[in-house]
C-alpha cells in the first residue's frame, strides 16, 4: 500500500515528521518499507512564460521557443506538438538543473541552433505519465514566471510504501491509516464530511418504487442547490444471494462530462501507483485509496433495463471483463448483472460492456459489501488479483457505505460537473453486527507480563472506535468497530493494547527453568553423529532441493514410484526424489565439469516413498559419493574404488557404534555395478550398500572414470544401535603376543576373508587376529592367483605361549591353507 | 687334553685384540660401522668368540686366570662400544640440532578436510542455545496435510494469508479442487504435531526443510526454517522476549538491541516481528556514519530477523489444549538467511548448488 503523507496530515494533522510518523506506524504494525520523496528534488525548474516561438530552420518536428524564466529570456528548441502560443506557461529546466531521471541539463545544439535549459513533460519532472508533450498550465494557474514549480504547482510530498499484513483491510485506504495514526499518537480521529456537491436532485421517479434508501446530504458538510429530476428510466437493486452480498449501494450522478482530471488528482494517483484515465474514473480510484473501498462506476445508458441485479453466475456463463478477456464462470462466482445479463465480476473486475466511455452522461456509482471467501475465491479462479479484488476478499467496511457513496457521487460531480440524487440507494440483505468481546485487563496482564490496568485498556480501545458496551471491576465489554474484521475474540483487544502502547513497553523476563523430560529423539542425535562422523572422514556435505525430474530418477535407475507434484515451477522439479543418488551424482559431475580431481561429498537428508496412505514415507537416508583421487600425500595419485567407499563406511559406523561394519555379495540396487559394489551389514543385518556406480548407469549421469556411491539406511542403524546397545569393556591382555607371518599362493576364486577366517578357525582359540598385510600379482604369479600375505598374532588368555606351541599351531593353519584353498605356501 | 700352544695362542690372541680394539671401535663413524667393528671382536666370527672357543683347550690352571682375563677384554669392549654408540648418537643429534632445517612447507599427512554444510552449522549453534535452555528438538514430515499447515494453525479458509505461502501440491491425492496434501510451507506444522502428542509444559525446537512456490534472486523454492515454543501455565510475552533477547545475544553478539514490531501471522496474537541491530555496521556502537553506509540494514541500524508471538487461543483448541489454562509462545527464523548474514553469503542459491569450491569455504 503506498501512502501520502500529505494526504494522511490532511486527513489527521498531527505534529510529528514523516521519519517519526514511519517509526511509530512500523512498530504498530503497520510496516514502512520505504520512502520515497516527491517534488523535492525539482530545485532548477521553474514557471516559464512563453514569449516567442517560430519553427526550427531545418527540421519540422522542433520549434524554436523563447521563453522569460523570471530573470532572463532563453532560447530553447523544443520537440513537442504541444508549445503554447506567446503568454502561455510551462516547466523549465534551467541550465545547471539536474531532473529527477539523473538528467543534466546543459546548453547544447539541436538541429545546430543553440538550445539553452530543457521545457518539460511531466514524465521527464517524474509528475505524471505523459510523455508525449511539454506540461502546460491551466490558464487560471497564477504562478509568476521564476516560480519553483514544486511551489507552483504544490508537488512535495512523501509516498510512504506500507508492507500491510492481511488482517489490516482497514488500512487499505488514507483514512484507515490517517485513523490509527490518530490512535498512536493519541490524537482522536473523526472522519470529516464530504465538500457537498454543488447540485443535487430529488431522486423522485429515478428509482423504482420501494427501493430502500439513504439519505446522502447530512453526509455532506455543504449545501446543495436543488435542481430538477432528470428523466430517466427508473433504476432498482436487487440482491439474490444475500449472503454472498450482504449490502449493496448506488449513487446517481447525472449530466457528468468525461473528460481529463486536473493536475493535482493526476499528480496524487501518480504518485501512488495509479494511471490516470478520465475524470469519472479517476474519481473513483481517489475513492478506492481515500476509503479503501472499491467502487465501481457504471455507464447507466448501458446498464439494459436500469437494473442491477447481483447473482451467482451460471455454470459456464461467460462475459467479456474490462481488460478485453472473455471469462467463463462457475456457479460459485458472484456476478453483478443488469436485465439482460452480467456486466461485471462482482468484487473482481467490471465488464467491458457497461465501462465508463468519453459519451457517458449519467453514472450509477456501486458501493457495496461482498463475502470476502467469495470474492477471494472467484479471484483466485480466474487469476485475476485486482486492487478491488484485494480488498474485498480482506473485507471492506460495510457500515462506510453511505458515506464512501456520499463522498465519491460529489467528487464525481465536482470532476465532471452534473447534479447528484440526494438519495443513494442502499439494498441491505444480511444487516452488520459488530462482534462484542469481553476484555479481561487481567488476563492480558498475565498474557503479556506487565501490569494492564482497566482504564488505560478502555481507553485504547475507544480510540480504536470500540464502543464499551458495559464494564464492571474485572471485564469490559467493547463492540468492535465495523472496520476492524479482524478482531473477534478477547486475545484480538489484547494484541491491540500492546500494539498501541508499543510491544517495546513489554519488559524483558526470563521463563521458569524448563526442564526437559524427552530430549532430543535418537534418531536426531543419530543423524548428527553420522554427519560428524562423515566431516571427520573428509567429506563436504551436500544439501540439495527434495524434488528433482522424473528424468533424474529414470536416469539414475532409482524408483520411479515418486510422489509428484500438481504445480511444480518446471518439469525439472516436479516429483519428490525417491534417492539420493540422482541429487549427489549431479553435485559430483558438476564438479568434475569445473576440473575438480577429488570429489567427496555426502548428504544426510529425506527420500520419500509413496505408501497406500496419504503421506509418503519419509526415509532418513546417508549418501556418500567419492569421485577422482584419493588425497594421498605427496607422490602418484591414485583414483578411488570400492575400498575407499569401504573404508569411509567402516570409519563412520566404526566412531559411531564401536563396531566393525561387513561387506559381503546381496542384492544391490540396479544403479550399482553388480561385481564391484556390496552390501553393509552390521551384526548380520543390512544396512546400506557401498561400491562403483554401474558403468552404464556413470555415463546416463555424466560422471567421468569409476565413481564410487554408498548408502546407509539411517532408521535402521538406529533400531539396530538400540539393539546393539553401548560398548562393553573387555580385559586388557595379561600375557604377550606371538606373530608369525604366512604367505601363499591362492587362486582369485578364494576371498581373503574367507582364508582368514579358516586360518582362524584352526588355530583353537589361539590366533587373536589374522590380518592380511599384503596382496600382490604380477610377473611371478600365475594367471588367476595372487598371492596373500597374512599376519597371525596368536595370544594365549591363560599363559605366555613357547615358541614351540606357535610353531605347531602355525603349521596346522598353513596345513589348512594347502588342503582346504590349494595355496601353495610362501 | 691341554695344550701348552692353546695357552700361547690365547694369550697371543688377547694381546692382539687388547692393543687393537680401542683405537680401532673408537674411531668408527658411524653406527653401522661401529657394529662391523664390534662384529670383528665379538661377533660369531669375531676373533674374540675364536679364542673364546679355545678355552676347552686350556689347562685347567690356566684356564680360570685366562678365562676372567678375556671376560674383562670382553667387558672393556662392551664399554668401549657403548661410549663410542652413545659419542656418535650424540654427534647425530648434535648434527640434527644445528644443521639444516626440514622443508615446512611440504604438506601435511593425515588430512581429511571435511565440512559441515553452512546451513548444518547455524543449525547446530542456533540448536545448541535453545538445547541449554531447555529445549528439546523434534522433527516431522516435509510432505504434510494441508489441515496441519494450515487449518489447525488457525489460517482461516480462502483468506489471503495464505498467499505469503505459495504452496506446492501433491498430485493425485484427491480428484476435488481442495488438495489435502503438501510440502509444508512452515515448520510450524511440528507445533501442531508434537502438541497432539504431548501434554504441557512443552519447550520444543524443530529445524527443517520447507518449501515455496518462489524461485528468483532471494528466494529459494526450498529453503530451512527454525520454530520454536514453549507453552505452560502462565508463558507471558515479556518471556517471549526474554528468551529471544538471550539467543540472539548468544548467537551474534552480546550488545545487539532488540526491537519488536506488531505483526500478523495467523497462529500467534499478539504477533510481531524482531528487528536486531544490525551486526554489520555494529549499530549500537552509534557510528552513524558507518551505519549510514551500511548495505546490509540499508542505513536503517536494524535487520529483519524472526517473527514470533503468543500462541493463538485457536490453536490451542485446535490441538485439545484448555486456551484458558495454558499460555505459550512461539518464534521461527529462517537458518539460511542467519547463515547468509553470520557468514557474508551474498547470493541464497550458492546453498543449494553443492559446489565444492563453495562448501570447502565453511
Ligand atoms: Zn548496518
Amino acid at each position: 500500500m503506498l501512502a501520502s503523507f500529505r494526504w494522511l496530515q490532511e486527513l489527521c494533522p498531527v505534529d510529528a515528521d514523516v521519519a517519526e510518523v514511519a517509526r511509530r506506524i512500523s512498530l504498530a504494525g503497520l510496516e514502512v518499507e520505504a520512502m520515497e520523496r516527491k517534488g523535492h528534488d525539482l530545485s532548477g525548474v521553474v514557471i516559464a512564460e512563453i514569449r516567442a516561438k517560430k519553427p526550427h530552420p531545418k527540421r519540422d518536428d522542433l520549434t524554436l521557443v523563447r521563453v522569460f524564466d523570471g530573470e532572463n529570456e532563453h532560447d530553447v528548441v523544443c520537440g513537442a506538438s504541444n508549445v503554447p502560443d506567446p503568454g502561455g506557461r510551462v516547466l523549465f529546466a534551467r541550465s545547471g538543473a539536474v531532473l529527477p531521471g539523473g538528467m543534466q541539463i546543459a546548453p547544447r545544439k539541436v538541429g545546430g541552433v543553440e538550445s539553452s535549459g530543457m521545457i518539460c513533460s511531466e514524465e521527464e519532472l517524474g509528475i505524471g505519465a505523459d510523455g508525449e508533450g511539454i506540461f502546460v498550465l491551466d490558464e487560471d494557474h497564477r504562478a509568476l514566471p521564476g516560480t519553483n514549480a514544486a511551489d507552483a504547482l504544490d508537488l512535495r510530498d512523501v509516498i510512504l510504501d506500507i508492507s500491510l499484513t492481511p488482517n489490516r483491510p482497514d488500512c487499505l485506504g488514507h483514512v484507515g491509516i490517517a485513523r490509527e495514526i490518530g490512535v498512536l499518537f493519541g490524537m482522536p480521529y473523526s472522519p470529516r464530511k464530504a465538500a457537498g456537491p454543488r447540485r443535487a436532485f430529488l431522486p423522485e421517479g429515478a428509482f423504482r418504487p420501494g427501493q430502500p434508501t439513504t439519505r446522502l446530504a447530512p453526509l455532506w458538510d455543504s449545501e446543495s442547490d436543488m435542481v430538477d429530476s432528470p428523466k430517466l428510466p427508473a433504476i432498482s437493486v436487487e440482491i439474490v444471494d444475500g449472503d454472498r452480498c450482504p449490502r449493496y449501494g448506488a449513487a446517481l450522478v447525472s449530466g457528468v462530462e468525461v473528460g481529463p482530471s486536473p493536475f493535482w488528482l493526476r499528480y496524487r494517483l501518480h504518485n501512488l501507483g495509479l494511471r490516470a484515465l478520465s475524470n469519472v474514473v479517476d474519481a473513483t480510484n481517489l475513492i478506492l485509496l481515500e476509503w479503501g473501498h472499491p467502487i465501481h462506476g457504471f455507464d447507466l445508458d448501458r446498464l439494459r433495463g436500469s437494473k442491477v441485479v447481483v447473482r451467482l453466475a451460471d455454470e459456464g456463463e461467460k462475459t467479456a471483463t474490462l481488460d478485453g478477456i472473455e471469462r467463463t464462470f462457475t456457479s460459485d462466482d458472484l456476478l453483478i448483472c443488469d436485465g439482460e445479463g452480467p456486466v461485471a465480476v462482482a468484487g473482481v473486475m467490471g465488464g467491458l460492456f457497461s465501462e465508463i466511455r468519453d459519451d457517458t452522461k449519467h453514472v450509477l456509482i456501486e458501493c457495496a459489501y461482498f463475502d470476502p471467501r467469495s470474492i477471494r475465491r472467484t479471484s483466485r479462479r480466474l487469476g485475476l488479483h485486482t486492487d478491488s479484488s484485494h480488498r474485498f476478499e480482506r473485507g471492506v467496511d460495510p457500515e462506510a457505505i453511505p458515506q464512501v457513496l456520499a463522498s465519491a457521487a460529489s467528487l464525481i460531480a465536482e470532476l465532471g460537473g452534473g447534479a447528484v440524487a440526494a438519495d443513494a440507494i442502499d439494498c441491505v440483505a444480511r444487516a452488520h453486527r459488530p462482534a462484542s468481546i469481553r476484555l479481561r485487563p487481567e488476563r492480558a496482564a498475565r498474557l503479556l507480563g506487565t501490569p494492564v490496568s482497566k482504564e488505560e485498556s478502555m481507553r485504547i480501545l475507544e480510540s480504536l472506535g470500540c464502543r464499551i458496551v458495559e464494564h464492571d471491576g474485572e471485564t469490559i465489554e467493547a463492540q468492535t468497530p465495523s472496520w476492524r474484521p479482524d478482531l473477534t475474540r478477547e486475545v484480538d483487544l489484547i494484541e491491540e493494547v500492546a500494539r498501541v502502547r508499543g510491544y517495546d513497553q513489554i519488559p524483558t523476563a526470563m521463563p521458569r527453568a524448563h526442564v526437559s523430560e524427552a530430549g532430543t529423539p535418537g534418531l536426531l542425535k543419530l543423524v548428527d553423529e553420522l554427519r560428524d562422523a562423515a566431516v571427520a572422514c573428509g567429506l563436504y556435505e551436500a544439501i540439495n532441493y527434495g524434488f528433482l525430474s522424473v528424468e533424474d530418477l529414470r536416469r539414475a535407475r532409482v524408483g520411479a514410484d515418486a510422489v509428484m507434484l500438481a504445480n511444480p515451477l518446471s518439469e525439472e522439479r516436479a516429483v519428490m526424489r525417491t534417492s539420493l543418488l540422482p541429487g549427489l551424482t549431479g553435485a559430483a559431475s558438476r564438479a568434475q565439469r569445473h576440473g575438480a580431481t577429488e570429489v567427496r561429498l555426502f548428504e544426510i537428508a529425506r527420500t520419500f516413498q509413496p505408501t497406500g496412505d496419504v503421506l509418503p514415507h519419509e526415509q532418513t537416508v546417508l549418501a556418500i559419493n567419492l569421485a577422482g583421487h584419493r588425497p594421498g600425500w605427496i607422490g602418484a595419485e591414485q583414483a578411488f574404488d570400492l575400498y575407499d567407499g569401504k573404508g569411509v563406511i567402516e570409519a563412520i559406523i566404526d566412531r559411531v557404534f564401536g563396531r566393525k561394519p561387513e561387506l559381503v555379495s546381496g542384492d544391490l540396487p540396479s544403479f550399482m555395478h553388480p561385481k564391484r559394489s556390496g552390501v553393509v551389514t552390521l551384526a548380520s543385518e543390512g544396512v546400506g550398500f557401498v561400491g562403483e556406480i554401474h558403468p552404464e548407469v556413470s555415463d546416463d549421469l555424466e560422471l567421468i572414470g569409476r565413481v564410487i556411491y554408498a548408502e546407509l539406511d539411517v532408521p535402521a542403524l538406529h533400531a539396530l544401535s538400540e539393539k546393539l546397545g553401548p560398548p562393553q569393556a573387555r580385559d586388557l591382555p595379561k600375557f604377550p603376543a606371538v606373530t608369525r607371518d604366512i604367505a601363499m599362493l591362492v587362486r582369485d576364486a578364494f576371498t581373503a576373508g574367507e582364508i582368514a577366517d579358516a586360518l582362524q578357525a584352526a588355530s583353537n582359540g589361539l590366533a587373536e587376529s589374522v590380518r592380511l598385510f599384503d596382496l600382490y600379482r604380477g610377473d611371478q604369479i600365475p594367471e588367476g592367483h595372487r598371492s596373500l600375505a597374512f599376519r597371525v598374532t596368536y595370544r594365549d588368555t591363560s599363559g605366555t605361549l613357547t615358541d614351540k606351541q606357535v610353531d605347531k599351531v602355525h603349521g596346522s593353519l598353513a596345513k589348512v591353507a594347502r588342503d582346504r584353498f590349494e595355496a601353495t605356501i610362501r | 687334553m691341554a695344550e701348552p700352544d692353546a695357552v700361547r695362542t690365547f694369550e697371543d690372541g688377547l694381546a692382539q685384540i687388547r692393543a687393537t680394539f680401542e683405537q680401532a671401535l673408537r674411531a668408527a663413524e658411524d653406527e653401522p660401522q661401529l657394529r662391523l667393528i664390534n662384529a670383528r671382536y665379538v661377533g660369531p666370527q669375531g676373533e674374540l668368540t675364536a679364542l673364546l672357543k679355545l678355552m676347552p683347550k686350556l689347562p685347567g690352571n690356566r684356564r680360570r686366570e685366562l678365562g676372567q682375563a678375556a671376560n674383562a677384554l670382553k667387558q672393556g669392549i662392551q664399554q668401549a662400544f657403548d661410549e663410542t654408540l652413545d659419542r656418535i648418537h650424540r654427534s647425530a643429534r648434535d648434527a640434527e640440532l644445528t644443521g639444516p632445517h626440514l622443508d615446512l612447507t611440504l604438506p601435511g599427512r593425515w588430512q581429511m578436510p571435511g565440512r559441515l554444510h553452512p546451513i548444518t552449522r547455524i543449525r547446530n549453534d542456533v540448536l545448541d542455545i535453545f538445547v541449554s535452555m531447555g529445549f528439546d528438538v523434534a522433527d516431522g514430515p516435509e510432505v504434510e496435510l494441508y489441515e496441519n499447515c494450515f487449518d489447525k494453525l488457525g489460517f482461516p479458509p480462502d483468506h489471503p494469508a495464505t498467499d505469503e505461502h505459495d504452496t506446492f501440491f501433491v498430485d493425485g491425492d484427491r480428484p476435488s479442487d481442495a488438495p489435502t496434501v503438501l510440502l509444508r510451507t512452515q515448520t510450524s506444522t511440528i507445533q501442531i504435531r508434537e502438541m497432539m502428542k504431548r501434554k504441557p509444559p512443552l519447550a520444543i525446537v524443530s529445524p527443517g526443510a520447507v518449501y515455496r512456490r518462489d524461485d528468483d534472486a532471494t528466494h529459494s523454492p526450498m529453503f530451512f526454517q527454525l520454530e520454536g515454543f514453549l507453552v505452560d501455565q502462565d508463558v507471558s510475552f515479556a518471556e517471549l522476549k526474554g528468551v529471544l533477547t538471550l539467543f540472539l545475544r548468544r548467537l551474534f553478539d552480546e550488545h545487539v538491541a532488540l526491537r519488536f514490531r506488531a505483526s500478523y501471522f495467523p497462529f500467534v496474537e499478539p504477533g510481531g516481528e524482531v528487528d536486531m541491530s544490525c551486526v554489520f555496521c555494529r549499530a549500537w556502537e552509534q557510528d552513524r556514519a558507518r551505519t549510514a553506509a551500511c548495505r546490509v540494514c540499508k542505513g536503517t541500524g536494524w535487520m529483519e530477523i524472526l517473527g514470533c508471538g503468543m500462541i493463538h487461543p485457536v490453536v490451542f483448541e485446535n490441538v485439545g489444549y484448555d486456551p484458558e489454562k495454558y499460555t505459550g509462545f512461539a518464534f521461527g527464523m529462517g537458518l539460511d538467511r542467519i547463515a547468509m548474514l553470520k557468514y557474508g553469503i551474498p547470493n541464497i542459491k550458492l546453498l543449494y548448488e553443492n559446489d565444492v569450491r563453495f562448501l570447502s569455504q565453511f
